[in-house]
């Protein structure tokens, strides 16, 4: 017979499963449903329409080749910062004010970020002003596009500024974690130069080390909101932007592909977070 | 390995000019281009900010409100439920099952959960903003109380039940006061992403619930940009505070 605790640790562990499982997983039931055409204001009956419609919009591949490339641009780039401070400057970083430098960025909503960006690089933004000022340009317009522009300048960079700094701090605990100090004076007196020493051992190290938290601070970034809202052109879009500005159309017809997208999204970013919590598990940092 | 002066004056602008730049937005007046620095300053918009019917202290007042109860419910919600994590016969699923709200991007999240939000009429309220950011928020503080409840919490607990203890008396007089540093952690750790949240705010509250983060993007939208500027500061305000107070507190586990 269960004891009371017992029954009301299981009570506490349905309720978990319930609230955590059960509506992200109503939620794609729904979306799938819908994209079937059994649920949803245009419902009509099984079909596979929209399904078989999927591969022909152009939009919704540019979008994910578009978010795709943004992420592996600005994590890669955050990475080479964030390395490049931690191995080449590391006594810099102890140095104050790094050690709380480093943790402004992380206090900054991702929306502020965009909205400092888009103020301080718009066309009339104030690098534009100082150009400007100092002769470089003569109108707004002479500066270059560097937010809603074509290759997505705007919201790279904002990404990068989020980044860096957490990577930094997490290459410095993993630094420390595995005393890469000693290491380095290892292959120092194995005959290794200070580049070897980087190439062949601390990079390495470094990044597999920290591979779990890459893949998931990626995907993040794939599915970013407020930052490519504010900073994004209306075409292409990323994935985020895309699907809500989809469903939020008045176009109730537009709502099965909208779901169908949602619902492909959702089960492949699941894919990839499972398959890097099981790294987590077996690199636990 | 020196320390550089130009690297080290780059970075501390990089991170210190959004603070300058969104100051004198919010205090300049009529600043348009091509003015480096705004013509006159007025700290009008504070009288704004406490004016009864001012959206942007309601906003304030609405985002505290809402940050706060989150985190108070998450917390202890999250702390409670890891014990049980660590007690079941598969934590490392319950683990994994802790993970599944990251999975989604936030509004992702409110996607695919409005239909049901709309049918259980929690759209558009600041109850169903509440509830749907527990859904990420509960899940965080499970997976951050995992390291506290290992095998010495639980033979503490035991021990203190051996000694005489109740059930209540074990936690209330043994296991709170030895998880307070996390328990103090993780409430400003949940704060900070209610706090912070704009995707599934205004996609689940259809722009009746306007939150700090809500109020920004929507001034942004009018052109208003020192009303946002105003409201991003705000939103800074208690995370450069907490950063202030005890940094270890906001970024303990990276």
């Amino acid at each position: 017979m269960l004891s009371r605790n017992n029954i009301i640790r299981k009570g506490t562990l349905v309720f978990y499963a319930l609230f955590i499982l059960g509506f992200p997983l109503a939620g794609l039931f729904n979306a799938f449903s819908t994209s079937i055409g059994l649920t949803g204001p245009l419902a009509t009956g099984l079909t596979g329409r929209y399904w078989q419609q999927l591969p022909t919009e152009a939009s919704l591949l540019f979008s994910l080749g578009f978010s795709l490339y943004v992420a592996i641009i600005s994590v890669g780039l955050a990475v080479v910062i964030a390395l490049a401070l931690v191995l080449k400057r590391q006594s810099m970083l102890k140095l104050t004010p790094f050690p709380t430098l480093l943790y402004v960025p992380l206090l900054f909503p991702s929306l502020v970020v965009a909205f400092y960006l888009f103020q301080l690089l718009s066309g009339s933004g104030w690098l534009s002003r100082i150009t400007h000022t100092i002769g470089l340009t003569s109108t707004p317009d002479n500066f270059p596009a560097m937010i809603q522009d074509r290759i997505g300048l705007g919201i790279i960079l904002a990404q990068v500024v989020l980044a860096f700094p957490f990577f930094t701090l997490l290459f410095q605990s993993l630094y420390d974690d595995v005393r890469l100090d000693d290491l380095r004076n290892l292959t120092r007196t194995l005959g290794a130069t200070e580049s070897q020493f980087h190439r062949r051992v601390a990079v390495p190290i470094l990044l597999q080390r920290a591979a779990p938290t890459l893949v998931l601070y990626g995907v993040a970034v794939l599915g970013a909101y407020d930052i490519p809202l504010l900073l994004g052109r209306t075409y292409p879009q990323m994935l985020s932007v895309f699907i809500t500005t989809r469903l939020q159309r008045f176009d109730l017809a537009e709502l099965p592909t909208g779901y169908l997208i949602g619902f492909l999204s959702t089960v492949v970013l699941m894919a990839i977070i499972f398959w890097a919590t099981k790294l987590t598990q077996r690199h636990a940092i | 390995m020196r320390s550089n002066p130009t690297l080290t004056s780059l970075l501390i602008v990089v991170f210190g000019l959004p603070f300058v730049l969104l100051g004198l937005l919010a205090l300049g007046q009529y600043w348009r281009f091509p003015d480096i620095l705004p013509p006159t300053y007025s700290f009008d918009v504070l009288a704004r900010l406490l004016s009864v019917d001012g959206e942007l202290g309601i906003g304030l007042l609405l985002s505290l409100f809402i940050a706060t109860t989150v985190s108070i419910l998450s917390t202890g919600l999250g702390f409670v439920i890891a014990r049980a994590v660590a007690l079941s016969k598969h934590p490392a699923r319950w683990i994994t099952l802790s993970y599944l709200p990251y999975a989604l991007p936030p509004v992702l999240l409110a996607v695919l959960i409005q239909p049901y939000f709309i049918r259980l009429h929690l759209s558009g309220s600041i109850a169903g903003v509440i509830v749907a950011l527990l859904l990420i928020t509960i899940p965080f503080c499970t997976l951050f109380f995992r390291s506290f409840w290992g095998q010495q919490a639980i033979q503490y607990e035991q021990l203190s039940r051996t000694l005489g203890c109740s059930q209540r008396q074990a936690f209330l007089h043994v296991l709170l006061p030895l998880a307070r540093p996390l328990l103090i952690t993780c409430l400003f750790q949940s704060f900070l992403l209610a706090w912070f949240d704009f995707g599934l705010t205004n996609y689940l509250s259809v722009g009746k619930v306007r939150t700090l983060t809500v109020q920004v993007y929507l001034f942004v939208g009018e052109a208003n940009s020192r009303l946002a500027a105003v409201a991003a500061l705000l939103l800074l305000l208690p995370a450069a505070l907490l950063l202030w107070l005890n940094k270890k507190a906001i970024v303990r586990q990276i």
